[in-house]
């Protein structure tokens, strides 16, 4: 019951939002709706707590731990993004970028897309999780190009068209794993639902499962924006209005990792964890090197925080590829914390465009002086996002690498070499860009000051969480962490 | 498997070979309309094939998806693409990436690949499935080559859902379909996409002039 109330709010909300009579009180209907859906997954987390798992309808839905994780993040970074656009959306609207009856469909579109990764994550069987996923591309293209100039044409045709193939081929690894299933299982309708089929995956046909992970794995891969299928993260990303851009790199991709993480518990459980271990490997690394140059040259702030997007996705599928106790509790911390830091950095990055009217990081100097409030943050948000001690990311990357390490196996001490020398690298590149950005003369023309008390409040709001794991990993993450690395490896 | 229901498997196999044939159509075609043409014929025999499986294996809910695709592959997308060309004024023909005889011998090598690749899993198999995986594959494969060398806006749409096609017709051949709610989300999700799809279309010819996706070259390093 209380997964379908968590799976309706989003929808009551989006439709509230577009067909209010009072254009003002939209926002609050928003900021209402992502906060109740805050309340029910909080209440739906204490039950995993104490059941572990929870199924309904029919095991139509079917919750654990690794979902627990990501509707957490989903109806966290969905709080504060409703928070967040509430400033932010009001201040364009001002600036005449768009028209009320736009801001109604904003709000609809947002809500939509949320309530499709919450799908997404409460759904037990895998083929309508593939229409979620599809879902959550159909919901998000118009929020691609919401100004509808040619640059956000570009970007949402390309996003679109990208993500649609991608998904379309990950729907050919569904399709092997139900004809394996059906093998076994038999003629029942059910033969798709995630809690059956982990039951019996080790009587599949490896041959199958292989090609099925492949397929799914560059499928879903797509959307999460693994490398080289990420083409279409940066332009988007970049695009989208700010509160968008901080869902799509905060939660979005790491839905469609969840879905892998899904497949990849049956192919270690059908051929043995070493061959999709190995390809979340490969496949990782290949992510965090792609960015490296991109993050080094770049002009855009928006471009950058997307890159770093492909690169921290990149490390969280090489944690769970090292497969260790330690490497999968710090992926999935990894997770969490990135969430939440890079969703913060995508605010930070919203007021900036708000005050400078400009992405290029050239014609932005002083911001600790014009905002003092946004630059504070945003120094502190670099930091975290490299992974600088103290910060939430440097406690889960050190996990992963410290784990990286004490597995023994040569290839993996080589991938942990390599990866350390790359997460350097980003550092340098990271810091370089920014700080000339945070510090120096401010240019005369631009006002002191900040935009919306709503922005600094989501902003706030994150920096609490990015805080907080810093030093303190509460027991009920620690638990809900402890039970995933059951789940990855019992498989 | 519980049931061992003797399929014509003969019939299905022409048919088979008849979308391969079409979809090879496809690539060595310039003109949008012919394009057109040639998926909502491929669209025909996949719904044929669709109806003739759901005949011989006896499931009810094959039906159901055979005439939900007879409605929306064979008319309604078709229907909607030949209105955007319409609607949009579509005269001048957007060339490809590579030239057509050469993407002629490139669909050969990529049958074949999907031959060499479903190697594994066909022996093993008795029923149609044999013949009709490594076509599905194909089928599915062509699709993202026509995505990947085709500069028109409104034929990478048509690349896309070919790649559907495919993988309908190899869900299709391999287990009879997927269950009902999930052919029944997919079909949602082909007709929005291309819906939206339609949308940015028109949107792209009003800002651009022209449907040339090689002019997309805005957001670059």
């Amino acid at each position: 019951m209380i997964i379908l109330l968590l799976l309706i709010t989003p929808i009551i909300t989006a439709i509230a939002c577009v067909f209010t009579k009072k254009h003002g009180i939209s926002k609050y209907i928003s900021i209402a709706g992502s906060f109740i859906a805050l309340v029910y997954n909080i209440y739906l987390n204490y039950n995993i707590y104490t059941y572990k798992t929870l199924q309904g309808f029919n095991n139509f839905f079917y919750v654990d731990a690794l979902t627990i994780l990501t509707t957490q993040i989903v109806t966290i970074v969905a709080f504060a993004a409703a928070l967040y656009s509430a400033g932010y959306m009001e201040a364009e609207l001002h600036d005449c970028r768009i028209s009320e009856k736009k801001l109604q469909w904003y709000y609809f579109l947002m809500h939509m897309f949320i309530f499709t990764m919450l799908l997404v994550c409460v759904i037990n069987n895998l083929g309508v999780m593939w229409v979620a996923i599809e879902g959550t591309t159909l919901a998000t293209t118009f929020l691609v190009g919401f100004y509808n100039k040619k640059q956000h044409q570009e970007a949402a045709w390309k996003y679109i068209i990208l993500c649609t193939v991608g998904i379309t081929l990950a729907l050919f690894g569904v399709i092997l794993t139900y004809h394996s299933a059906k093998g076994v299982l038999g003629e029942i309708g059910y033969a798709l639902n995630w809690s059956d089929l982990r039951n019996v995956a080790d009587k599949f046909e490896p041959h199958l499962m292989k090609l099925a992970f492949l397929f799914i794995l560059v499928g879903y891969g797509t959307k999460a924006g693994l490398a080289p299928m990420h083409t279409w993260l940066p332009d988007a990303h970049s695009q989208a209005p700010s509160p968008i851009s901080a869902l799509f790199s905060g939660v979005l991709i790491n839905c469609s990792m969840y879905g892998i993480i899904r497949y990849h518990i049956l192919t270690s459980k059908c051929v043995g964890s070493d061959y999709s271990c190995t390809l979340l490997m490969i496949f990782g690394l290949i992510s965090v090197i792609v960015s490296i140059p991109f993050i080094l040259v770049q002009k855009d702030y928006k471009r950058l925080l997307a890159f770093s997007s492909v690169e921290h996705i990149g490390f969280i599928a090489l944690g769970i590829g090292f497969g260790g106790m330690y490497s999968v509790y710090g992926a999935e911390l990894h997770t969490f914390n990135h969430a939440v830091t890079k969703s913060l950095l995508f605010f930070c990055a919203g007021n900036l465009f708000l005050k400078y009217k400009t992405t290029e990081m050239e014609n932005i100097r002083g911001v600790i002086k014009t905002l003092p409030v946004t630059g504070t943050i945003l120094a502190i948000g670099v930091f975290a996002i490299t992974g600088t001690p103290p910060f939430n990311i440097f406690v889960s990357e050190f996990l992963v690498l410290a784990d990286g390490f004490h597995s023994g196996n040569l290839f993996t001490i080589v991938f942990t070499c390599v990866l350390i020398v790359c997460i350097t690298l980003i550092f340098v590149g990271f810091i370089y860009n920014m700080y000339r950005m945070i510090f120096g003369t401010p240019a005369g023309d631009v006002p002191k000051g900040e935009t919306s008390k709503f922005t600094i409040a989501a902003m706030l709001f994150l920096l609490f969480f990015v805080l907080i794991i810093s030093f303190y990993v509460p027991p009920l993450l620690r638990e809900v962490l402890r039970n995933i690395y059951d789940i990855v490896r019992n498989a | 498997m519980t049931q061992q229901i003797i399929v014509n498997s003969r019939t299905i196999d022409i048919l088979a070979v008849l979308m391969l044939i079409t979809t090879i159509i496809l690539i060595g075609t310039s003109r949008l309309r012919t394009c057109i043409w040639a998926y909502a014929c491929r669209s025909f025999m996949l719904t044929l094939a669709s109806g003739l499986i759901a005949c011989f294996s006896g499931i009810h809910h094959i039906y159901i998806t055979t005439g939900i695709s007879l409605a929306l592959k064979v008319i309604v997308i078709p229907g909607f693409l030949f209105y955007i060309v319409k609607k949009n004024n579509i005269k001048k023909e957007v060339g490809s990436y590579i030239n057509y005889t050469l993407a002629l011998i490139l669909a050969c090598g990529i049958i074949l690949i999907a031959y060499y690749s479903t190697q594994n899993i066909i022996q093993f198999e008795n029923t149609f499935m044999r013949h009709c995986l490594p076509i599905a594959l194909s089928i599915t494969l062509l699709g993202f080559f026509i995505m990947i060398s085709r500069k028109q806006a409104i034929t990478q749409i048509i690349g896309l859902i070919t790649m559907e096609d495919g993988m309908f017709f190899a869900a299709l051949s391999t287990s009879y379909g997927m269950p009902l709610i999930v052919e029944l989300g997919l079909f949602f999700d082909i007709l929005v996409s291309v819906i939206i799809m339609g949308i940015y279309v028109y949107r792209i010819k009003e800002s651009f002039d022209d449907l040339d996706t090689g002019l997309l070259k805005e957001l670059r390093e």
